[in-house]
Formats: structure tokens, C-alpha cells, sequence
């Protein structure tokens, strides 16, 4: 793990521990994404593999050269780890401390997790699952301005777009429904079922 | 013993019997069975001993479910019982965890109250005005004046066998659903944690010994067997879960879920006292799912 340092600018990229989303390390690896993350200022990458460690190495082994400091641009330094049985508190502070951003898998516990840490987040849904719902959740976390949902096929715009959303982007848990009416908590609501007087 | 009359061995008398049978039951399950939208209850209670039964379901449940807990207040919800599935040493271990948690809280808590309290005389010798407001502020303590739950006493972990294992035929899997149903009563009847030869010492002890109050799930297959079970036990009013107000049911769509409801949530739509969805296309669905913004 890298100690944080003022000028770093960290992404990081969760695939999901156990049954790791392969596809999103190919995409973080390709040469538009790693243009898209210099680009931005980017000086980490940092990507949760899991048990893909073979997918990880195999894309890092044909944009090694890219990586490299050229003229005028300064390199991006890419680590990877399978699973820490700690949590990722510690990756999302990084992030945090040095103003980056995460890119997530689309299950419902990794989102809420990285917008518990009020982080720009990019989640990638998995267009290749059937019969499942990363794809409206995603959709409908990005209309209520919560995240930013990436292209699997092409990250690199939504590598761009999130300097602009670090600033914009809505509040999770929201005050509000959304609408101009009564919320309510759902400690309220069991104290309304029971019949509680507050 | 008088013979019994042939005439009740007839088929006609059979047909009679169900038929009666059928009506009696259909008509007992449609006045336990909730109608419509939920209305609070004019009833207005103050906070009691109250059980809480919460249902944990796979990863990704049992992860949503913590974050609607968040903001438990173990002054009102004196016991929780946890249940589990068998072989999911997850979600039981998060369950110990979020306890420890709230424990930890309250210690924290406890210990900044004492630190003030001795200030507060302290600075009472200096200042009367002073002593005055700790005064009122301790009269507040008084007025909540509820206990604070946390501890191992106060919550146990119950565990059920599954509904259907990982592969297991579809064939069986009625089978071992009974028996996860019959299980189910178990934790229902009474919290694990107490000795049974004893009296309940006091109204908390008390309360974990009875039916949970309330029964908060969010969509394991687990959730709709005891769901199941709440219901035959408000069915048969066994020992007065119906008629004393016991076994409410809550339910809360995960958040994953934007346009459609999951299997668990249509099967138990029209069956749980609350249901609870997060996306506001979803509200409304079978006249009563209630949108209150999201909630995890």
C-alpha cells in the first residue's frame, strides 16, 4: 500500500472479491483509459483484482510501456491485490485524501460502501449477466446525480466527465425523497408500525 | 360408544365438511390479512420492552440490512434476535459485529456522560447557573428514561437450516422448506438466550421470552418461510400473537431493485403488514407499496 503523498492522485478499481468482474480490469487497462487517468492527473492506479491475478497481469504486461514517464507527462504507477480481509477503508481514504476517484462494479454493496465515503464514484455495470438489475440501478443512481455509470466497452469518457462531477455530485443517503413531501427514516417508520409514541 | 351414523362416511358429507372448512379459513385469513395501503395505528404507545426478530439473508441482504439498522435505538427495541441461515457464518458474524458495535457505543457514551458529570461538580462549587442547566439536563435523562439494550443479554442469534442448499432438486426442495418452516417457530416463540426453568425477572427478560413484536426482513428466501410461520401462528391466534397486536411484519425491497420486485417481494406483497420500496417507480405497486426515499 502507498503511503499518501500531496501530489498523488489516486483511482481506485473494485471488482468484486469473489467472483471478479474481469472484463472492468481489461477496460481500466486499456491504452484510451490509461490516456483518460493522465490526462486527469492521475498518478495511481490501484486495482482490487480478486482472484483474476492472471487477467491483471496479462493486460499489465501490454501497456507497461505506456506507463512510463514521457515528456512533459508524468508516468502512472499501477498496483494490484487480490482481497483484504480488513475492508477497503483504508484504499477509499486514499482516494479521498488525494481527491481521485473509484471505479466499482455494479453490486448494490460495493456502491453504497464507496458513497458512504462521500467519493465520486464510476460504476461499471455488467452487461454480460443476464436477468439482473446492475444496469437500472446504475442508471437510476446516475439520474439522481449519486454516481456516474462507465461504459465497459469505453471508460475513458467517464474518466473525464468525473473531474467535473466531483462538484456536483448529490448527497448520499439524500435528505430528501426527491420530492417536495415527508421522509422518513426507517427507524421512523418501525416506530410507526408499532404504534410508538416518539 | 354410540356408532357413528352412516351418513357421515358419504362423499356429499365429505364435499359439505371441506367446502365448510375452506370458508372458514379463507375467511379467518382475510381478516388477519392486511387491506390496502398501511394506516398508522391511532393506538399510541409509549416504548416498551420490544422484540425484534431481523432476518439475515445472503451477502448482499445481510449487507443492506445493517445499513437500515443504522440507526437502531436499543432503548425501544429492547431484544434482537438475529436469524441466519444455516452455513452462513457471514452474516451471523456481521450480526456480532454490528452488536459489538453498539455496545462499543454506548460506552463511549456512558464514559464522556461521566467525565462531564464530574466537570459539571466541579465547576458546580463556581457557578450556580451553571449546575443549574446540568440539573435540567439530567431531569431530560430522567424523562427518556428508557434503559439502553446493548450487551450480549440483549440479542442472540438464531439459526435455521436453509430452504434449499446450493444444487439441491427441485423435487426435495418442499421438503426441506417444511422443515425450515417448522424451525422457524422455534426463534419465534422466545429468544435463544433465556433459561426456560426460570421466571422472567423483570418486563425485558419478559419480552424476549414472547413473540417478537415486529419482524424486519429485506428479501432472503429464508424471510418468506418465516413470514409463513408468523402467519399460521396470527391464523390460529396461537397464544394471542393475533389478538394482542404481536408478529408485525415489515418488509423492505433491497435497493437494487429500480422497476421490477424480486420473487420474495411479489409472494409477500400482499401478505406483510409494511412494504417498503426505494425507487419511486415502484410505489404503489399491489395498491400498497410505500415509498419513503431510500433507506439504506
Amino acid at each position: 500500500m502507498w503511503s499518501p503523498s500531496p501530489n498523488m492522485k489516486v483511482c481506485f478499481v473494485t471488482t468484486g472479491a469473489t467472483a471478479p468482474f474481469t472484463a472492468l480490469i481489461e477496460s481500466v487497462l486499456k491504452p484510451s483509459s490509461i490516456d483518460a487517468f493522465k490526462d486527469a492527473g492521475y498518478t495511481h492506479l490501484l486495482i482490487q483484482y480478486g482472484t483474476a491475478k492472471n487477467v491483471f497481469d496479462s493486460s499489465m504486461g501490454s501497456v507497461r510501456s505506456q506507463l512510463q514517464p514521457e515528456a512533459g507527462k508524468e508516468g502512472l504507477i499501477v498496483g494490484g491485490f487480490d482481497f483484504n480481509p480488513d475492508g477497503l477503508k483504508t484504499q477509499f481514504k486514499l482516494v479521498g485524501d488525494s481527491k481521485g476517484v473509484v471505479i466499482s462494479h455494479a453490486g448494490s454493496g460495493s456502491i453504497l460502501e464507496a458513497l458512504r465515503y462521500q467519493l465520486p464514484l464510476i460504476v461499471v455495470p455488467n452487461t454480460a449477466l443476464l436477468n439482473n438489475h446492475q444496469e437500472e440501478l446504475a442508471v437510476a443512481m446516475e439520474k439522481s446525480k449519486y454516481l456516474l455509470k462507465g461504459d465497459i466497452q469505453q471508460l475513458a469518457p467517464a474518466i473525464r466527465k468525473s473531474e467535473e462531477f466531483r462538484n456536483k455530485m448529490g448527497q448520499f443517503p439524500p435528505i430528501t425523497s426527491g420530492r417536495h413531501r415527508e421522509t422518513k427514516s426507517f427507524g421512523a417508520i418501525m416506530d410507526e408500525t408499532l404504534g410508538f409514541l416518539e | 360408544m354410540a356408532p357413528l351414523l352412516p351418513s357421515l362416511y358419504t362423499l356429499s358429507f365429505a364435499i359439505a365438511f371441506s367446502v365448510t372448512l375452506f370458508i372458514g379459513a379463507s375467511l379467518r385469513l382475510l381478516s388477519i390479512l392486511p387491506h390496502g395501503p398501511f394506516r398508522p395505528q391511532h393506538l399510541r404507545r409509549k416504548p416498551c420492552p420490544t422484540r425484534v426478530l431481523i432476518v439475515l439473508g445472503s451477502g448482499g441482504h445481510t449487507h443492506e440490512m445493517f445499513y437500515l439498522l443504522r440507526g437502531l435505538d436499543t432503548r425501544k427495541y429492547t431484544h434482537r434476535t438475529y436469524l441466519v441461515s444455516s452455513g452462513d457464518a457471514f452474516s451471523a458474524q456481521r450480526a456480532a459485529e454490528f452488536e459489538a458495535n453498539l455496545l462499543k457505543l454506548e460506552n463511549e457514551r456512558h464514559k464522556k456522560e461521566w467525565e462531564g458529570s464530574i466537570n459539571g461538580a466541579r465547576s458546580r462549587s463556581r457557578s450556580r447557573s451553571r449546575s443549574q442547566s446540568i440539573a435540567s439536563e439530567e431531569g431530560r435523562g430522567e424523562r427518556e428514561g428508557k434503559k439502553v439494550c446493548v450487551g450480549p443479554e440483549y440479542y442472540d442469534i438464531a439459526v435455521v437450516p436453509r430452504a434449499r442448499r446450493i444444487h439441491q432438486s427441485l423435487l426435495t426442495t418442499p421438503f426441506s422448506s417444511l422443515y425450515t418452516l417448522l424451525c422457524a417457530f422455534k426463534p419465534l416463540f422466545s429468544a435463544g438466550t433465556v433459561l426456560r426453568d426460570e421466571p422472567p425477572h423483570n418486563a425485558y427478560e419478559a419480552a424476549s421470552r414472547d413473540f417478537p413484536d415486529l419482524i424486519i426482513t429485506n428479501g432472503p428466501a429464508t424471510a418468506v418461510i418465516v413470514i409463513l410461520a408468523s402467519l399460521v401462528l396470527r391464523f390460529f391466534n396461537v397464544r394471542g400473537a393475533n389478538s394482542r397486536g404481536k408478529v408485525k411484519t415489515v418488509y423492505v425491497e433491497s435497493f437494487a431493485r429500480v422497476k421490477t420486485l424480486s420473487i420474495s417481494g411479489k409472494l409477500l406483497l400482499r401478505i406483510v403488514d409494511r412494504f417498503l420500496v426505494q425507487w419511486e417507480e415502484l410505489e404503489g405497486k399491489g395498491g400498497r407499496a410505500e415509498f419513503w426515499g431510500i433507506l439504506v
